[in-house]
């Protein structure tokens, strides 16, 4: 064994090397306030595990990278943990490095011979910067999108050379594919090696530094044991803290570890309307919203410019005492003005309903798309945002708020749900359903707003026949009212009703003869094979899916309203030419879908 | 780092000693110049086709069928179409994705205004939000408001500018067509992106 050392002894010289660095001198003796920068190195080591593994997951591209992520997150065992610890050190890094630069700044330790070290750290600081903003994208979820699409549109503020810029950094016109290949490149590829590099050089310069002043005179003890008992338990320290914001959401269930929300969607039209920086930038982008918008520019590149400038000016600023007292006030006031900014943007997020109910939105997204992905059809190739575009649950409120909303209800018994702009045709909430069928026979309630208050149908023949034959009915009438109900109903196969569907089956038949002759629907309404069609709608499949595409695209069809129709516009109106259509048959499917409660649930 | 090179003797007189320099000279000259020709190759190939996204342009303007005209209210409320249309990203085409949005109003019985939903700050989709005074364009993110034409609205807007109109044509037979194009955010110009 000692053999063994000898020979790698001779051909390395490591141990001469290792013995010169445990020996390395600590000017003023091993203390607790030098254990930052072995903290760092420490976060960063971690950064780098932790950083080898995920790479092993990820999977660069708009149709693969969330999905990767959800993958890690969700379905490799300890994968949250593992992207927990990999976020929460990276802001872990950003701190330390934040209070080693006040403590040099402080202590005035920036000045000679110690500008490089300074330096060194500051562009530390600002590499852990980058790395946060090129590692964020990387998930491809709705804040991290918006998020990073925001901050690099900042680059066409600047005059000339801005759209290129622009273009350089999202690897093309748009965001996409090869934003997200090139984030990932810089990420792990250029800024972690520049890092890593600054990292040494930094060690490399401190020790030089160090061993001058020790040479110097004063008190000085070897980095072993004492400094670096110190430093080991200041980076145990390190990995509690990160331990416990990793599990500040529970070691199990969905929000464990770091939050991944829904999806990114290149629309424009569906951006992110809650999407905010990280913490470290909320300051300045509070602060960017103080400006009027033409001179963005001034908050986003002249000031923080400017002011990174004065920090590496220091140690020429601060070679007087007067100097080094502006650089420790200069300090202060960027310090207390970056807390005090960030604090007024959480504060005004708080107040701001739009914010939180845009916030609220993307946690319903999230949520939902991790039901979807569960499902047993999985995660398709075309990518997750394929299952949120698809899912009725998702897009009908949508498409119901663009479309129908401006007329239509849309309001449970409590009044919750989407309200119309100005209410004047039914609330198509459980439109279908013996609940609804029942508000609709009703004499006191069909002239209401709910059904045909607020339409011409008010003064219409069905209004006058509900009113006038359905008035004062005695119980045995009632109980075939209700029968003829359950049997229309039956016709629309609502899923909420599959289960009264057959139960009821024997009243269902029951009411469909009731529908024709004791109520006498068939003198206005087909309904299979009584009645004829071009006076009232048809009632053969009454709700169903395809009897609601149908009279969505086109109500003044004779199989429903005719000639009689109000103000329902027709949606699609050309079978045969699509692109005329306002909406398209996969929109009117959703909305359909929706409508009749038809979505995948857990 | 460079390679440590011999420090030449400062040595001034002529003579052999001279010639040495000189031979010095020229090898630390040559060094340099191959050091740096070789690393630049590989370099220079790596950075021409990093700088290619340059030559990528976005979707021209072009018009396209958003609506008729009977389906936009008389009074002149706003309603938002999608745009549909095929999207490339990089080496995949998408056929008939939704790329957008826009806000058409009827302004005359036949004439509409178009005003794109990104909002001109960064990049939100705008909503429109009836009022007692006959409505305006709201942005979710930073509460920029607009009026109905596009103009804004607060006294100090996060928006540079004005929403963005687009231009329209109506057809005789009532179709109405939308050149959509977008535009930069954050700028006081409106720039169509390239
Ligand atoms: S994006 Fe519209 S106000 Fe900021």
């Amino acid at each position: 064994m000692k053999a063994l050392f000898r020979w790698i002894e001779d051909r390395s010289g490591c141990s001469a090397v290792l013995r010169g660095c445990l020996e390395s001198p600590v000017p003023g003796g091993a203390r607790w306030s030098r254990v930052w920068p072995c903290a760092i190195l420490f976060s960063f080591c971690v950064q780098a595990v932790t950083g080898f593994f995920l790479w092993t997951f990820y999977s660069p591209s708009a149709q693969t990278a969330w999905e990767s992520v959800y993958f890690v997150q969700h379905e490799v065992v300890g994968g949250w943990l593992l992207r927990a610890v990999h976020h929460y050190s990276a802001q872990v890094l950003l701190v330390l490095i934040g209070v080693y630069l006040i403590q040099l700044i402080v202590t005035w330790r920036y000045r000679a011979p110690r500008e490089l070290v300074f330096w060194v750290a500051v562009l530390m600081g600002l590499f852990t910067l980058g790395l946060m903003l090129t590692g964020d994208l990387l998930a491809w979820d709705q804040n991290s999108y918006a998020a990073t699409q925001v901050r690099v549109s900042f680059l066409t503020l600047i005059p000339g050379i801005g759209g290129g810029l622009f273009k350089l950094a999202a690897g093309g016109p748009a965001f996409g594919h090869l934003t997200l290949t090139r984030f990932l490149a810089l990420h792990i590829g250029l800024f972690s090696a520049i890092f890593a590099v600054l990292l040494v050089l930094h060690g490399l310069l401190l020790r030089r530094t160090d061993a001058a002043e020790a040479a110097a005179g004063g008190k000085a003890a070897p980095f072993w044991p004492q400094q670096a008992l110190r430093n080991a338990v200041a980076n145990l320290a390190v990995l509690v803290v990160v331990l416990l914001l990793a599990l500040q959401h529970g070691m199990s269930g969905d929000h464990a570890g770091v939050a991944l929300g829904a999806p990114a969607d290149p629309d424009p039209s569906s951006f992110y309307a809650a999407a905010r920086p990280e913490w470290a930038f909320l300051g300045l982008y509070e602060f960017s919203n103080l400006f009027p918008g033409e001179l963005k520019i001034v908050p986003i590149f002249l000031v923080p410019g400017l002011l990174v400038c004065v920090v590496f000016l220091m140690p020429f600023i601060g070679r007087s005492p007067a100097g080094h007292w502006f650089n420790v006030g200069f300090t202060a006031v960027i310090l207390i003005g970056i807390v005090a900014l960030s604090f007024r943007s959480l504060a005004h997020d708080r107040a701001n309903k739009e914010h939180q109910a845009a916030l609220a939105e993307g946690h319903q997204q999230a949520e939902r798309v991790r039901q979807l992905a569960r499902a047993p059809s999985g995660i398709p190739a075309t990518g997750a945002l394929t299952l949120l575009r698809n899912d009725p649950k998702t897009q009908g409120p949508i498409l119901f708020k663009t479309h129908c909303a401006s007329c239509h209800d849309y309001l449970d018994a409590e009044g919750q749900g989407i309200a119309a702009e100005e209410s004047s045709a039914p609330n198509l909430h459980a439109y279908g359903s013996r609940q609804w069928l029942s508000g609709l026979l009703d004499p006191k309630r069909i002239t209401s707003p709910q059904y045909f208050g607020n339409t011409k149908f008010r003064k219409g023949d069905m209004a006058a026949f509900v009113r006038d034959s359905l008035n004062d009915l005695d119980d045995e009438e009632k109980t075939d009212l209700q029968k003829a109900i359950a049997a229309l109903s039956a016709e629309a196969r609502l899923r909420s009703q599959q289960e009264v569907d057959a139960k009821q089956s024997s009243q269902i038949a029951e009411g469909r003869d009731m529908l024709d002759d004791f109520f006498g629907c068939t003198g206005c309404h087909r309904f299979h094979d009584k009645g004829q069609l071009g006076s009232a709608p048809d009632l053969t499949g009454y709700a169903s899916g395809e009897w609601l595409m149908g009279i969505i695209g086109n109500p003044a069809h004779k199989r429903f309203y005719g000639d009689e129709n109000d103000r329902m516009p027709a949606y699609a109106e050309f079978p045969d030419e699509p692109a005329k259509n306002q909406l398209t048959e996969q929109q009117l499917g959703l909305l359909v879908d929706w409508l009749r409660g038809e979505w995948y649930d857990e | 780092m460079e390679t440590p090179s011999p420090t030449p003797p400062q040595d001034n007189s002529a003579g052999p000693a001279a010639a040495e320099q000189r031979r010095g000279f020229l090898a630390q000259a040559i060094s340099l110049v191959l050091g740096t020709v070789t690393l630049l190759v590989p370099a220079v190939v790596g950075i021409v086709s990093f700088l290619n996204p340059l030559r990528q342009h976005g979707q021209a303007g072009r018009f396209m069928r958003l609506t008729s005209l009977d389906v936009l209210p008389e009074d002149g409320t706003p309603r938002k179409f999608p745009v549909i249309a095929d999207r490339t990203d990089a080496w995949n085409r998408f056929p008939n994705e939704p790329i957008g949005a826009v806000f058409l109003r009827r302004v005359k019985p036949d004439k509409v205004e178009a005003l794109q939903v990104v909002c001109p700050h960064a990049g939100c989709s705008i909503q429109y939000e009836a009022t007692d005074d006959g409505g305006k364009f709201f942005c979710p993110c930073h509460s920029a408001s607009f009026d109905l034409s596009g103009k804004r609205l607060d006294e100090t807007s996060p928006s540079p500018r004005d929403l963005d109109t687009l231009d329209v044509k109506v057809e005789s037979d009532g179709e109405v067509l939308v050149k959509f194009q977008s535009f930069e955010t954050g700028t006081a110009k409106k720039v169509v992106k390239a």
